[in-house]
């Protein structure tokens, strides 16, 4: 069983948890930009909530579907079509053998998520699919059927409707938890980080996201050695802008570390669109870990 | 959440991580204490941390917090800070390996052939030195590699020799050959792999310094010590393991 890759997107690849136990040589994570949107994919497929998903992007990738599968597509909404016949999201949607995935308009979100039923083989390495090369025309993912693999036929729309809630309400400021540099901010620079209004650039892609607000004048001293940072990590540019760092962020970084987004911030972070404001809170590690907690219970049962 | 044991400062990274601190200092003491820390913390298997990152003067260790904590009644910032305090007392009451003496030094075959040290000459001619005497500075020390990062398997070594400290090109250079060996402020590198970047190249290993076959991936970490040698563009032939 496969599934090829006909048109090439902007920037789609294939996602997973994430490779982790390697950032010690360099090698960077990867993972899921929304791990919401592909836990949820996965979920309503009743598969590992992390398993691997096609992580897609607007303009999208096209997949032509060489056998019949069970798909489901979570996340950002770009009108997506099997043949040219529209289908729902947060449902499974019978493939058949021949027939084409393609988006047609985004309307929200900017990334959305494809999971597959049956189980992907190959594109495998040190334990994860996880990768920062885009697909492109001619890739194949071969899958295989798994003996458990029935069709999923339990209601999801509570956890949706909970999830969404909870975590995709763009109303909510982003929740950071203060890093090393925060502290030597003056005070001018801190109530304009929490006070202000933010936007996302238009350049943002899976490494960082400039953010675009009021320039901060700087009293923090350029000159940190470099240290491990994490996806959500902002760091402060010596020119006063603001950069978080996102699921293809580099192993280590040098630049101040103003703080980093908490993890169930990350997913609503990651789906907003250049025109969407938003504003930064402080959090403490202990609600941040929490909720975390708190939504991966409501996924495993 | 921030602790301080002895020489030690601890604090969370975001909420998935904890970095343990010494002085920010580009120093051996201070690395192959680092290097100590990372065995002994891998030692221990702790359930729950995904990954274990030093550099310089930090180590981070990233915790998946579904399988980090105990269901007891102490919080999560306080189980993490009892976590970190246990195991620095540990660490710090262990009988000290000397890594400093142990570690063998890596010798590391590089070609100053004006084909691959893309920068030679202008840094002979920037700090009025003659070619021979750069490679003889840059060859002639031990490097401590401090920090991998900035592409998988790129080693941040120093101290380099004041007489050639250099600091990088303003502009990067769209692409600089795997293999390449730079000079930047007070350290030097091999770039891995082909990438655009901006250090000073003064040439070339014939070693490929990261394969990503599984058994084989990046051939230094952290706290290992490195020492150039000249080579002739025939030996860097004979022993090229670059893709041609």
């Amino acid at each position: 069983m496969s599934i090829k890759i006909i048109k090439k997107g902007l920037s789609d690849t294939i996602q997973d948890y994430g490779r982790y136990g390697y950032q010690h040589l360099g090698i960077q994570p990867n993972g899921y930009m929304d791990f919401i949107s592909a836990w949820l994919a996965n979920k309503i497929l009743e598969k590992d909530i992390h398993d691997p998903v096609f992580e897609i992007h607007f303009p999208s990738s096209q997949l032509l579907f060489e056998n019949d599968h069970t798909i489901c597509i979570t996340g950002a909404n770009f009108i997506p079509v099997i043949n040219e016949k529209s289908i729902v999201l947060n449902k499974p949607v019978h493939v058949k053998a021949g027939e084409i995935l393609s988006m047609l308009q985004p309307i929200h979100g900017k990334t959305c998520y494809v999971s597959v039923q049956e189980k992907l083989l190959n594109s495998q390495w040190l334990s994860s699919h996880a990768n920062s090369k885009p697909l492109k025309i001619g890739d194949i993912f071969e899958y295989k059927n798994q003996e458990q693999n029935k069709a999923p036929k339990n209601d999801y729309s509570a956890l949706i409707n909970e999830v969404t809630q909870m975590v995709f309400n763009n109303h909510a400021p982003i929740r950071i938890l203060p890093g090393p540099a925060w502290p030597l901010l003056n005070k001018a620079a801190l109530v304009s980080i929490l006070s202000s209004n933010f936007l996302i650039s238009a350049s943002a892609n899976r490494m960082g996201f400039n953010i675009i607000g009021p320039t901060l004048s700087i009293n923090v001293p350029n000159t940190f050695l470099s240290s491990a940072v994490c996806f959500g990590t902002l760091q402060l540019l010596p020119n006063g802008n603001i950069i978080v760092l996102m699921a293809d962020h580099q192993t280590t970084g040098g630049y101040a570390n103003l703080g980093q987004i908490i993890l169930v911030d990350l997913p609503r972070f990651a789906q907003l669109h250049p025109s969407q404001p938003f504003n930064f809170e402080l959090c403490d590690l202990d609600q941040a870990n929490q909720l975390y907690l708190y939504l991966y219970e409501k996924f495993k049962h | 959440m921030n602790l301080k044991i002895k020489q030690w400062k601890v604090h969370t990274l975001g909420d998935h991580a904890i970095v343990f601190a010494l002085e920010q200092k580009i120093s051996p003491l201070i690395v192959n204490e680092i290097a100590a820390l990372h065995s002994f913390i891998i030692s221990k298997k702790i359930k729950g941390i995904i990954d274990i990152i030093p550099a310089y003067h930090t180590l981070t260790l990233v915790y998946d917090i579904i399988n980090f904590t105990n269901n007891n009644n102490n919080s999560i910032s306080e189980q993490i800070n009892l976590m970190c305090t246990t195991l620095l007392n540990e660490f710090n009451n262990a009988p000290k390996i000397n890594n400093s003496i142990q570690a063998t030094i890596i010798n590391v075959p590089v070609c100053y052939d004006p084909s691959f040290a893309l920068d030679i000459q202008n840094l002979s001619t920037l700090h009025n030195i003659k070619t021979s005497e750069i490679i003889k500075i840059h060859s002639s020390k031990v490097y401590e590699i401090y920090s991998i990062g900035f592409l998988p398997g790129f080693p941040y070594m120093g101290i380099i020799d004041e007489r050639i400290q250099t600091p990088r090109h303003d502009k990067p250079r769209p692409l600089v050959p795997a293999g390449s060996v730079g000079i930047a402020g007070q350290q030097t590198g091999i770039y891995p792999s082909d990438c655009p970047g901006g250090w000073q190249i003064l040439g070339r290993t014939p070693w490929k310094i990261f394969d990503p076959n599984e058994n084989k991936l990046a051939k230094f970490k952290v706290g290992d010590q490195i020492k150039f040698y000249a080579i002739t563009i025939a030996d860097f032939i004979k022993m090229n393991e670059h893709q041609l």
